[in-house]
């Protein structure tokens, strides 16, 4: 243990082994509240889930609400549910295209929700929705006028959210933030040149990399470290899990630094 | 610093017809290992769904170049009728001479049903020596895996996820309800401090570390579970000392 990435005297590695937290805050930016029906989660509430979070030295979580995405949850509501942690969470409002109503009163809701409103959410695998379609152009406007982010869900493969159809969107929305959830996971090329061919208005979250063998090397490495973003799918996946497979990938710890807080304080300034 | 005594459930190495691993020989395995400060494995060969013999003789092969006894390997057995490994009896006396302390089995690479007409024999001398058997091939198949159980409930076995992420919780807390001799490596099983849950539930003893090298690095599933919350005696079990126990308990 001496001699390994936890026993290097003042390193970021060292201070989460013996505290669980290091000198920065970090900021997750992709989780999710609420019950899923595909799996079981003990701590999918705010009240639980801010527990593990604050273990782990989180200072904001933006989240999209499983039942806005799965069900029939407005994001009134999920705003309401903001004020229970004002401090920790802020809100990706989630957009289901296949509810043209509802995604004009929330547009129009927009303002009222700040704080805690930062951006938008797509869903388009699960929605079967391509992101160039017709249904997501009034956010993909709304954001593109106000500079405001959307995380979409992005796979290699993919048949709604491929880089080939990111790439084309975030080219013709260039004042918009495109978060790319996973990446585009498995299409690591294609990840590249998404960021590549935009005009700096993309970033790659890393949700569901952490821990996988030479990926985040590979990422920074095609794109540099400022171009992404640290995300977990809480309460899908383990604050530690994700932070200790950010500090095991050989990259020097300002790109973790990147990685963990100065991207995110970038985009979105120190207080928000 | 040195505060944990880990031990890997979950590691792979070696090369396949798909090309070099990233982990394809010792060197390159001490070399992960140390520097996230894993201090044993338990290591089965990465080509073991494209050949049993072949791997279990490398795996023989990787542990003569670890004088230190860093490593402990495991075998891929195989149905008895077909006369491909020998008698249980003389197959244990084997592994035991080669340092191996662990079985494994291919059932859907090789083509057979892991079943009792097919591996009662040498399954049933498994459970009375209290082998451990690794279930890596039932990752993802809760279905086969169940009726697996069904033929095998003694079997001290250890399932270990494959590209794991989504939650099973589903999936296994039945089968650690219901199967004594039933464990559980942590390697894929990302669930919101969920190890705790389960040591808590079911017993930390149940519960083996495990990385997923090389597909996953160690350091996240090691961080995971330093800060899981865990107490400091059920941390240090899982961690390391529930594999150590289960492999100096097999009557080899």
């Amino acid at each position: 243990m001496t001699n390994s990435i936890w026993g290097k005297d003042h390193s970021i590695a060292q201070a989460y082994w013996r505290t669980g937290y290091a000198d920065f805050p970090i900021y997750d930016l992709h989780g999710h509240v609420g019950a899923h029906y595909a799996i079981y989660m003990k701590r999918c509430e705010p009240d639980t889930m801010a527990c593990h979070l604050r273990r782990a030295g989180v200072k904001h979580l933006v989240f999209s609400h499983h039942e806005a995405l799965f069900g029939n949850m407005r994001n009134e509501q999920v705003y309401q549910l903001c004020r229970s942690q004002p401090d920790l969470l802020r809100m990706y409002v989630a957009i289901n295209p296949h509810y043209p109503e509802r995604i004009r009163e929330d547009l129009a809701k927009f303002d009222a929700w700040a704080p805690f409103a930062v951006g938008f959410k797509f869903l388009a695998d699960y929605h079967n929705e391509r992101v160039d379609s017709k249904a997501y152009e009034p956010v993909l406007k709304f954001a593109n006028e106000r500079k405001l982010p959307i995380l979409n869900h992005t796979w290699g493969g993919s048949c709604c959210s491929n880089s080939t159809i990111l790439l084309a969107v975030a080219q013709k929305y260039p004042g918009a933030k495109f978060f790319m959830g996973h990446s585009f996971f498995g299409d690591w090329d294609g990840a590249v040149k998404v960021v590549r061919e935009t005009p700096g208005n993309v970033w790659l979250e890393l949700t569901a990399i952490p821990g996988e063998s030479g990926i985040i090397e590979r990422l920074v490495q095609g794109v540099g470290s400022t171009r992404l973003l640290f995300g977990t799918d809480l309460p899908w996946f383990d604050e530690f899990q994700a932070i200790g497979g950010v500090l095991s990938a050989k990259i020097d710890e300002e790109d973790m630094r990147n990685i963990f807080y100065r991207n995110a304080e970038q985009i979105f300034g120190e207080n928000w | 610093m040195k505060d944990l005594f880990f031990f890997d459930s979950h590691c792979r190495i070696g090369s396949n017809c798909m090309g070099h691993s990233p982990v394809p020989d010792i060197p390159t395995l001490f070399e992960e290992m140390d520097r996230f400060g894993v201090d044993r494995a338990l290591i089965r060969h990465i080509g073991i769904d494209k050949g049993a013999l072949w791997t279990n003789r490398e795996v023989s092969a990787f542990l003569r170049e670890d004088p230190a006894h860093r490593l402990t390997g495991v075998w891929c057995i195989l149905p008895s009728q077909c006369d491909e490994l020998p008698e249980p009896d003389v197959f244990f006396a084997l592994m035991k001479e080669a340092r191996v302390g662990a079985i494994t089995l291919s059932p859907f690479g090789h083509n057979y049903i892991p079943c009792r007409l097919t591996l009662g024999r040498i399954l049933d001398a498994a459970t009375e020596r209290k082998i451990p058997v690794l279930l890596d091939a039932f990752a993802g198949k809760w279905q086969e895996l169940y009726h697996f159980l069904e033929e095998f409930p003694r079997l001290r076995c250890i399932y270990l996820e494959g590209s794991g992420r989504w939650g099973t919780d589903r999936y296994l807390r039945p089968l650690l309800e219901n199967y004594p001799e039933f464990h559980f490596s942590t390697g894929g099983y990302w669930v919101p401090e969920g190890i705790c849950d389960l040591a808590e539930r079911y017993g930390a003893n149940r519960i083996l570390f495990g990385s997923g090298l090389p597909r996953f690095l160690p350091g996240s599933g090691m961080l995971q579970l330093k800060q899981s919350g865990l107490d400091p005696q059920s941390l240090a079990m899982i961690a390391g000392k529930n594999l150590s126990r289960l492999l100096e308990e097999a009557q080899l």
